[in-house]
């Protein structure tokens, strides 16, 4: 049972990963977009991810009770030493998503859009550097397990972690992760005008991507990152990183012959070997303090949790999995494919 | 005050800021899909603007609860890590449940909104009850575990420690059936006084008036209904208050002194120095009766308790006074507009109107002090008689600074909403 609740957990991850980062990145796309063109581009993404938005951000619900569920002693420690960068994520959805909403729904168009516009904007680059920072703080080796608050320094339990050029970098990659994903899956819902754009923005992206990837790896490596040294002795992750970056080039391919629904599934392979490059040479030893590295099946639930949980997953799955799939058919996607056909 | 106090009230506000939104975002659906279905029966072009309008609103609504809802489920952790490593894996399973249910929700809400003119008419109406139906649904899972920290069950508490963890049984704790309906139904009275007030302002005004004569007519008739069945579901739960938490029964109450045939008090100011109630209004033997029923039971008073698991008792009773009063209240408004559907001519008077305008926001008010009644009168516990809040708060200091952020943030959302809501109605007026 253990094993259903670990798949649920990765694929929420790397559902989160791909719908809610591509969601966050749209926004990313459309701050990096010229002024002149923003507005159709603002008009592209609610077409595209209006309908199935709120979805794409269940699935950290989700991860985040699967964690606290059976992964109680984890969860403790992501949510005490990381309070605050977790703090300024919330702070990211809260604002991006209310932006949103606002911006779409508002009955009067007048001036506030200009500040929905420029909250959804920042808010969507924001989000995914704070967290890919979190996750930055959780690998890289910083964090100081102790009873001992009195003596300890409230910058070295609570910010040190996380407010460091590792985390940084992290955050940055994550963000460019978002950017690239949104713009190779924005390609395939427009034509014409708006498509020339979007190819052009996801070059840029992708360009981005590799090089701040690249970046961050050099500074791990400079600075014994542990995280990045095991990653890179790990030959099926560098395998794994290796195709990743192959890929690239039937992704393109795929983008010039107007194949939209393969280049989808081309930019989320290559999202997924990276997250899989990453998890395999780590898991279960997801949290890197100071002194050890920490299984995530050191504190499992007892097996009456564990158990209850993957029932009520598998359950919840067969009652969401269809209705999403037929909600994205029924709005984007699937639909362009069979115009294709 | 300590770093303990910022964290309760960081968490008392941005819990209170979230079952506001969360309420009208699961009963506002309900007045929506009668509206579109009036629309898909008369073809009457109201009813169509009326549902979009009211879909505009519960967008609004869906989002500013779904962002406030994501930050509470890490807050929990955030703020009492101590009690979520122990309570996660005894609890989880309402959790899960209500992560299914709110996916259920926003999957239909993306077909409804998006579904005009694309959805089969009657499919499309269909995921707007499913919008409805899920979001109660929701609600009622949280209320449960909730419920679970009021009657922490399957699980023996060990040692200090969690053993033989049932979770199924942790769910279908002893509070939460009580609990939920009585939230259910407040989530209804709550938001139909709320929504009806809003249009009964319009029509006190004179604007669009069959529009918002139509609108009141729907969002009313589910409050009116809820609030009659409300005081029936709060019997049961003070008996089931009574029965598993006496300390905080005699807290409601500020009942000091164990006695048989206690009275009732109502309002009155309570002394917790000297630990007394003056300028009451006492009701011979109520309080006996409608905690067990019978008018000379034995009820424990406060002083039975030790000190150190009393909660605090004053603002406990005041929140309950002021509960069961606009409780009452509503109920009477209810009635009074079951009655005008006979006497029409009540419907004509500006004070008729007036009436419902006042009891608009009373429904919230009353929400938030059930809140305050349930969750400080089980102090110093967040696991009812297993962990002290205390003991369960983050290590982390300067919570101060927290609670300030959200107090600033959430304000600022509250205005901008309320002010996007006045924008809908001016709207709606002019076309």
């Amino acid at each position: 049972m253990l094993s259903v609740v670990l798949f649920f957990l990765f694929f929420s991850l790397l559902l989160y990963v791909l719908l809610g980062g591509a969601d966050f990145g749209a926004g990313i796309v459309e701050l990096f977009t010229a002024p002149s063109k923003r507005n159709n581009t603002r008009e592209v993404i609610y077409r595209v991810i209006g309908p199935i938005w709120e979805a794409n951000h269940i699935w950290l619900i989700i991860l985040l009770v699967i964690l606290w569920t059976a992964f109680p002693g984890y969860f403790y420690i992501i949510v005490t030493y990381l309070h605050i960068p977790l703090a300024l994520v919330l702070l990211g959805i809260t604002i991006r998503g209310v932006a949103f909403v606002f911006r779409h729904y508002d009955a009067v168009i007048d001036q506030t859009q200009f500040w929905y516009n420029w909250l959804f904007r920042i808010g969507s680059l924001l989000t995914p550097i704070f967290l890919g920072i979190t996750f930055g703080g959780l690998v890289g080796g910083r964090i100081i397990i102790s009873e001992d608050y009195q003596n300890l320094d409230f910058y070295d339990v609570f910010l040190q972690p996380w407010l460091n050029p590792f985390s940084f970098l992290m955050g940055i990659f994550f963000a460019s992760i978002c950017a690239f994903l949104a713009a190779s899956f924005l390609i395939g819902e427009t034509n014409g005008e708006n498509r020339k754009h979007f190819s052009k923005i996801s070059a840029k992206f992708t360009i981005a991507l590799v090089i701040i990837g690249g970046a961050l790896f050099l500074y791990g490596y400079i600075n014994n990152i542990k995280f990045i040294e095991n990653f890179l002795h790990n030959p099926v992750s560098i395998a794994s990183v290796g195709l990743s970056g192959l890929l690239l080039i039937p992704l393109w391919k795929f983008i010039n012959n107007e194949r939209r629904l393969a280049s989808r599934f081309m930019a989320s392979l290559q999202v997924f070997l990276i997250l899989f490059a990453a998890l395999y040479v780590h898991f279960p030893y997801l949290i890197y303090t100071e002194e050890k590295e920490i299984s995530l099946l050191e504190s499992t639930s007892s097996a009456s949790s564990i158990e209850n949980l993957a029932i009520t997953l598998l359950i919840g799955g067969l009652v969401i999995l269809p209705g999403l799939f037929h909600l994205m058919k029924s709005f984007n996607g699937i639909e362009v494919y069979e115009n294709e056909k | 005050m300590e770093n303990l106090d910022y964290a309760r009230l960081q968490m008392a506000f941005t819990l209170g800021f979230h079952i506001i939104f969360a309420c009208i975002g699961m009963v506002m659906p309900f007045f929506m899909v009668v509206a579109h279905h009036k629309w898909l029966k008369t073809r009457n072009p109201i009813y169509l603007k009326l549902t979009k309008a009211w879909m505009k609103g519960v967008a609004i609504f869906f989002v500013t609860g779904a962002v406030s809802g994501t930050a509470l489920s890490f807050e929990l952790g955030m703020l009492w890590p101590e009690f979520m490593k122990h309570a996660g894996p005894i609890f989880g399973m309402p959790f899960s449940l209500e992560g299914a249910a709110f996916f259920v929700e926003a999957i239909a809400f993306g077909f409804y909104l998006y579904g005009w003119n694309k959805l089969p008419e009657k499919f499309h109406w269909f995921t707007g009850i499913i919008i409805g139906v899920a979001g109660v649904a929701s609600g009622i899972l949280v209320v449960s575990a909730n419920g679970w920290m009021n009657a922490p069950s399957g699980f023996d508490y060990v040692n200090g420690e969690f053993i033989n963890i049932d979770p199924v049984q942790a769910l279908l704790n002893p509070a939460w059936f009580t609990q939920a309906l009585h939230m259910t139904l407040a989530a209804f009275v709550a938001t139909s006084f709320g929504v009806a007030g809003i249009h009964a302002y319009q029509i006190y005004r004179g604007k669009n008036i069959e529009l918002h004569t139509k609108a009141f007519k729907i969002a009313i008739i589910f409050g009116a209904i809820a609030a009659f069945f409300q005081p029936l579901s709060g019997d049961l739960s003070a008996k089931d208050v009574a029965e598993r938490q006496p300390v905080k029964l005699a807290a409601l109450e500020a009942h000091y002194v164990t006695a048989k045939g206690v009275p009732l008090y109502i309002g009155g100011i309570v002394d917790e120095e000297k630990r007394t109630v003056s300028h009451k209004i006492e009701i011979p033997k109520a309080l006996s009766f409608l905690a067990f029923g019978d008018f000379d039971a034995e009820v424990k008073g406060l002083n039975d308790f030790p000190d150190d698991e009393l909660p605090p008792v004053a603002i406990v009773h005041y929140a309950f006074q002021i509960m069961v009063g606009i409780g009452t209240l509503l109920m009477i408004a209810g009635l009074i507009f079951f009655i005008s559907l006979k006497k029409k001519k009540w419907q004509k008077s500006k004070v008729y109107w007036l009436l419902f305008i006042a009891m608009a926001p009373l429904g919230f008010i009353a929400i938030e002090a059930g809140w305050i009644v349930t969750e400080v009168g089980r102090q110093p516990w967040i696991i009812h008689q297993i962990m002290r809040t205390e003991d369960a708060v983050t290590p982390m200091p300067g919570m101060k600074y927290s609670f300030f952020f959200y107090l600033f943030l959430y304000t600022i959302l509250v205005i901008t909403v309320t002010w996007l809501m006045h924008r809908q109605i001016k709207t709606l007026n002019k076309e």
